[in-house]
C-alpha cells in the first residue's frame, strides 16, 4: 500500500467514523480529533475512562497527528508496516462487519428490489507456508443466483442506508441461514477442484520428517511423551489446511436487472 | 491426501441476531474499508517475504533477507543459524519471526537469550521490527503475552518451567545455543521438553568440527534427523573425536544450518589499522616491578601468584596494590615484615604511570570517541581520574552493570564524552560501532578476549576503519604477550570468527591458562621464548591448514 492509499484511507476512516479532521501543514500528513468511541478503541486507556466515567465528567479525547514522509517531524509516521495503521485497519474490520444497503433507482425504474445475500470471505492456503485469497460471493435469495466479484460490482451501484420511498423489498425465498450455507458449498466445492500441488508437497515434508523421527525411536518400544509431542508438532507444522473467515457479510436490495448476464454464473 | 477445508462460523448467529433485531448495521463506507483493510493485508504467494517492504526504516543486507527467505521456504522453519559474528543473526531471527507473525503462521513466540541480553533483544524486537515482545517478569507473562523473552535460567525453574511446559508455542528461538551441546545438562532437557512448531538455533560458533555438539543441536531442532544416538555413532564417528563420512555429514548439517561468511556477504569491511607500542617503565614502576620477585623468592606467594601481581603492575600500580594488599593482610609475619614494608615503599614511589601518560596523548592525537580496555577495575579507576585530571571526562563500564546502566552509559559516550573506560567483562552484548578506536590498555591472555573486545566495533554498521593500539610494557609478561599474539599468530588482523575456529580445532580453547602454564613452569627467559613459539606454531600450522581447506572447498572440488 503507498503511503497516498494509506492517506486516503485514514481521511475516509476517520470521516466515516465521525472524528473531526483538522487543519495541517501538510499534504503529507493528516490530524483528527477522536470521538468519544474511536478514543476508546484507539487510544488503549481504560482506565481513563473508567475514571471520567465514574465522575461524569467532560472527557478530552485525543487528538492524533499522522505523519506519511519522513521527510517532516510532526506526528507519528505511518506506514504500511506500523502497528497504528494495523489498529486502524482491525477498527474498520470491526466496524464495519454487517450491513444492509438498498439501491437508489433512477426515477420511472421498476420499484420492486430483490434480496441478495453478500459474503467477503478470506481462504488462506495453510500448511508450513501460507498464502491467502479474498473471495467475494452474492447470492440472490429467491431463485439461488450465484455471482462472484459481488463487492467489486457494489461499487459501481448507488447504495442508500434507507429504503427509497417509492421502493418495496420483495420477500426471500431463501433463509439467511440456508443461503450461507449454499455459498459454503459453493466455495468448498470451488477449492475442491483446484491444483492440490502445494497440499501435496507439505505432505511429502510431512512424511520425511515423520519418519526421520520414527528412527530416532525405533528402538523404543514404548514411545516417550516426546515422541508424541514432536509428532503433533509435525502435524501443526505440515497439515495443509484451508482456513475460510469471514471479512464481512450484508444483506442487499437490488433491482433485478443490475446485473449483465455474462457476470452471472448458473447455479 | 487432500487439504482439509475449515470454515469459521462463529459469525453466523451475530449476523441472525443483526437481521432479527434490524440492525445496528456499519455505514458503506466503512464496509468498503474493512473490505479494502483485508485486501491490502492478503498475501498473494506462499513464496518470497513479505516482511521487508513492511520495515521500510530498517536497512537489511541482501544476505540477512536471503537467510530469512532459505530458513522459511527451504527449511521450513527449523534452522540453525550459524553466521559468522557481526553480520546480524539477531536482525535475520526478527525478519524470520516477523515473516511469520504477518503471515499469521506464529502467534506465540519465546525467545530464550542469555540473562545480560534480554531486554536489548525486546528493544530491538519493539523498534526495529514492530514486534510486541515482552520480557519476562512475572510467571502471568507466559500466558498472557504472545512474544515473551527470557533467559533459559529463569525459565527453567519453578514455578515457571511448568507453565513454559504447558504452552503451545508457534515458534521457539535460541540464542547463544552452542551452550547446549550436552544433552545430560538441565537446559538441554529443558529445551527438549518445550512444545513447538518452528525453531531457530542461533549460534556464532561453529559447529562442523564437535560431532556430539553437531547431533545433539539437529536432534533439538529435527530429532532422527542424523539419525539415533547409535546409528550417528556408528554412520559417523571414528575413535573418540574423528569424524568419518565427513563430506556426507556436512551436506547433511548444511541442509538445516545457515552460514554467512563475512567474506561471502559481498559487504565492505572496514579495514583493521593496527599500532603496537612497547612502552618503557618509569624509574620507580620498573623498580616496583622488579622487586615482586623478591615475594617469590622468599616464599611469600607462588609462581601463580607473582605472574598476577606482575601482569598487575604492568597495567598500575592501583590494580597492584588491591592484590598486594590482600596477600599482605592474609600473610604477613614479623619475619617477613621488612620486605613488605620495601614493596610498599616502592608502590609508594611511583609518581607517574607510563602507559597512562601514552593513552593519554593518544586520546588527544585521535580527537575522536576512544573505548579503553583493561582487565582491572582498580585501573579502570584510575584512568578515569587520571583522565579527568588532564581536562578529558569519561564513562565507565563493566559487565556487573544493570542493563539500564549500560545503555545509559553507552548513551553518555555516544552523546556526551570522549572516552569510555571498559572492564573486561563489559566486552560481551553491547554494540559501539560509532566508535572506532579502541585502545588494548592491557592484554588478555586468552586471545578470544580480544576478538570479543574488537568484535563492539569491528561490526555491521562501522563505517569507519576500526583503529586498535595495543599497549604492552617494554621487557615484561606483557611483551612476550604482545610478541605471541600479534607477531607470531597476527591475532589482531585476524578475520573474526577464525580464531574461534582454529582454537576449537586443536581443543585449545584454555590458551590462557597454556599461556599461564609457559609462564610459571619456564625457568628461563630462553625457555619461556622457545615454549611460547612452539605454542604459536601449532595455531599458525592450524590456521594454514584451515585457509587450505576453505581454499579448497571454494575452489569447488567435490
Amino acid at each position: 500500500m503507498q503511503q497516498a492509499e494509506i492517506h486516503d484511507f485514514l481521511v475516509r476512516f476517520f470521516t466515516s467514523s465521525d472524528c473531526t479532521l483538522m487543519p495541517v501543514q501538510s499534504t503529507f500528513q493528516v490530524k483528527v480529533k477522536l470521538n468519544k468511541s474511536m478514543d476508546k478503541m484507539l487510544m488503549n486507556r481504560p482506565f481513563y475512562w473508567h475514571y471520567i466515567e465514574q465522575i461524569g465528567a467532560e472527557p478530552e479525547t485525543a487528538t492524533l497527528t499522522f505523519r506519511l514522509s519522513d521527510k517532516i517531524d510532526d506526528g507519528e509516521f505511518i506506514h504500511f508496516g506500523s502497528p497504528r495503521l494495523h489498529q486502524i485497519f482491525n477498527a474498520a474490520e470491526k466496524m464495519g462487519q454487517f450491513i444492509r444497503l438498498y439501491q437508489i433507482l433512477p426515477p420511472q425504474s421498476a420499484p420492486a428490489l430483490e434480496p441478495w445475500l453478500g459474503l467477503n470471505l478470506k481462504i488462506s492456503y495453510q500448511c508450513d507456508l501460507k498464502k491467502d485469497e479474498i473471495r467475494s460471493v452474492g447470492l440472490q435469495l429467491i431463485n439461488g443466483t450465484l455471482i462472484e466479484g459481488f463487492q467489486t460490482m457494489l461499487k459501481k451501484l448507488q447504495l442508500n442506508q434507507k429504503m427509497p420511498d417509492y421502493c418495496y423489498t420483495l420477500s426471500p425465498l431463501i433463509k439467511i441461514q440456508s443461503g450461507i450455507q449454499r455459498i459454503e458449498r459453493f466455495i468448498e466445492s470451488e477449492l475442491e477442484a483446484e491444483p492440490t500441488e502445494w497440499a501435496d508437497q507439505a505432505n511429502e515434508r510431512w512424511a520425511k520428517d515423520q519418519q526421520l523421527l520414527d528412527a530416532f525411536y525405533e528402538n523404543q518400544e514404548q514411545k516417550p511423551e516426546r515422541y508424541i509431542q514432536e509428532k503433533k508438532a509435525l502435524e501443526e507444522q505440515y497439515q495443509p489446511t484451508i482456513n475460510v473467515k469471514l471479512i464481512n457479510a450484508g444483506i442487499f436490495y437490488l433491482q433485478s436487472s443490475t446485473f449483465l448476464p455474462g457476470l452471472i454464473k448458473g447455479h | 491426501m487432500k487439504p482439509i477445508v475449515q470454515f469459521d462460523r462463529t459469525w453466523h448467529d451475530t449476523f441472525l441476531k443483526h437481521i432479527q433485531d434490524d440492525g445496528p448495521w456499519a455505514n458503506s463506507e466503512l464496509f468498503s474499508l474493512a473490505y479494502l483493510a483485508e485486501k491490502e493485508r492478503v498475501i498473494p504467494t506462499f513464496h518470497g517475504l513479505i516482511a521487508p517492504g513492511r520495515l521500510p526504516q530498517l536497512k537489511l543486507h541482501p544476505h540477512q533477507v536471503e537467510t530469512a527467505r532459505i530458513v522459511i521456504e527451504e527449511m521450513h522453519g527449523k534452522a540453525i543459524l550459524a553466521d559468522e559474528v557481526g553480520l546480524g543473526k539477531t536482525i535475520e531471527a526478527g525478519l524470520i519471526i516477523k515473516e511469520y507473525m504477518i503471515r499469521g503462521l506464529a502467534k506465540k513466540v519465546l525467545i530464550l537469550v542469555p540473562a545480560s541480553l534480554v531486554l536489548q533483544w525486546v528493544s530491538e524486537l519493539n523498534t526495529k521490527f514492530y514486534i510486541p515482545a515482552v520480557a519476562q517478569r512475572k510467571s502471568y507473562v507466559w500466558s498472557q503475552y504472545d512474544v515473551v523473552v527470557s533467559s533459559i535460567d529463569t525459565a527453567k525453574r519453578e514455578p515457571h518451567c511448568s507453565i513454559v511446559k504447558e504452552q503451545d508455542y508457534d515458534l521457539i528461538i535460541i540464542d547463544e545455543a552452542h551452550k547446549l551441546k550436552n544433552q545430560n545438562t538441565k537446559n538441554y532437557q529443558f529445551v527438549q521438553a518445550l512444545k513447538k512448531k518452528f525453531c531457530l538455533l542461533l549460534t556464532a560458533t561453529p559447529i562442523q568440527n564437535r560431532l556430539n555438539e553437531i547431533f545433539y543441536l539437529c536432534s533439538l531442532l529435527k530429532p532422527g534427523y542424523l539419525g539415533s544416538a547409535e546409528s550417528f555413532a556408528k554412520n559417523f564417528k571414528s575413535g573418540l573425536r574423528s569424524v568419518k563420512n565427513e563430506e556426507k555429514l556436512k551436506a547433511l548439517v548444511n541442509q538445516v544450518m545457515v552460514r554467512n561468511r563475512r567474506e561471502d556477504t559481498g559487504l565492505r569491511w572496514p579495514k583493521r589499522i593496527i599500532k603496537s607500542f612497547d612502552i618503557p617503565f618509569s624509574h620507580a614502576e620498573n623498580i616496583f616491578y622488579d622487586s615482586l620477585t623478591e615475594l617469590r623468592e622468599s616464599g611469600i606467594v607462588q609462581p601463580f601468584s607473582l605472574l598476577t601481581l606482575q601482569r598487575e603492575a604492568c597495567s598500575s600500580r592501583e590494580a597492584a596494590f588491591v592484590t598486594l594488599n590482600k596477600i599482605y593482610r592474609s600473610s604477613a609475619s614479623p619475619a617477613t615484615e621488612r620486605i613488605w614494608h620495601q614493596i610498599f615503599e616502592k608502590l609508594n614511589a611511583i609518581s607517574q604511570n607510563a602507559k597512562a601518560e601514552k593513552t593519554l596523548e593518544l586520546i588527544q592525537q585521535i580527537n575522536d570517541k576512544v573505548i579503553i580496555f583493561t582487565e582491572y577495575r582498580a585501573t579502570q579507576l584510575y584512568l578515569q581520574w587520571f583522565l579527568k585530571k588532564n581536562g578529558i571526562s569519561s564513562v565507565p563500564f563493566s559487565g556487573g552493570f544493570r542493563r539500564n546502566k549500560k545503555d545509559w552509559m553507552r548513551m553518555l559516550f555516544q552523546n556526551k564524552v570522549q572516552v569510555l573506560v571498559a572492564t573486561e567483562a563489559g566486552g560481551e552484548g553491547i554494540n559501539l560501532q560509532f566508535a572506532s578506536h579502541l585502545i588494548n590498555y592491557d592484554l588478555p591472555w586468552n586471545p578470544m578476549r580480544i576478538e570479543q573486545r574488537i568484535g563492539r566495533i569491528h561490526r555491521l554498521g562501522q563505517e569507519n576503519d576500526v583503529h586498535i593500539y595495543n599497549l604492552a610494557t617494554q621487557g615484561t609478561v606483557e611483551s612476550h604477550i604482545l610478541n605471541l599474539l600479534y607477531n607470531k599468530i597476527h591475532l589482531f588482523e585476524q578475520v573474526i570468527g577464525e580464531l574461534d575456529k582454529i582454537l576449537a580445532h586443536i581443543d585449545l580453547k584454555d590458551v590462557d591458562k597454556q599461556v599461564q602454564r609457559i609462564f610459571e613452569e619456564s625457568e628461563s627467559e630462553g625457555e619461556l621464548k622457545i615454549k611460547l613459539d612452539n605454542l604459536s606454531s601449532v595455531i599458525n600450522f592450524e590456521q594454514n591448514s584451515l585457509r587450505e581447506d576453505a581454499d579448497h572447498a571454494a575452489s569447488g572440488n567435490p
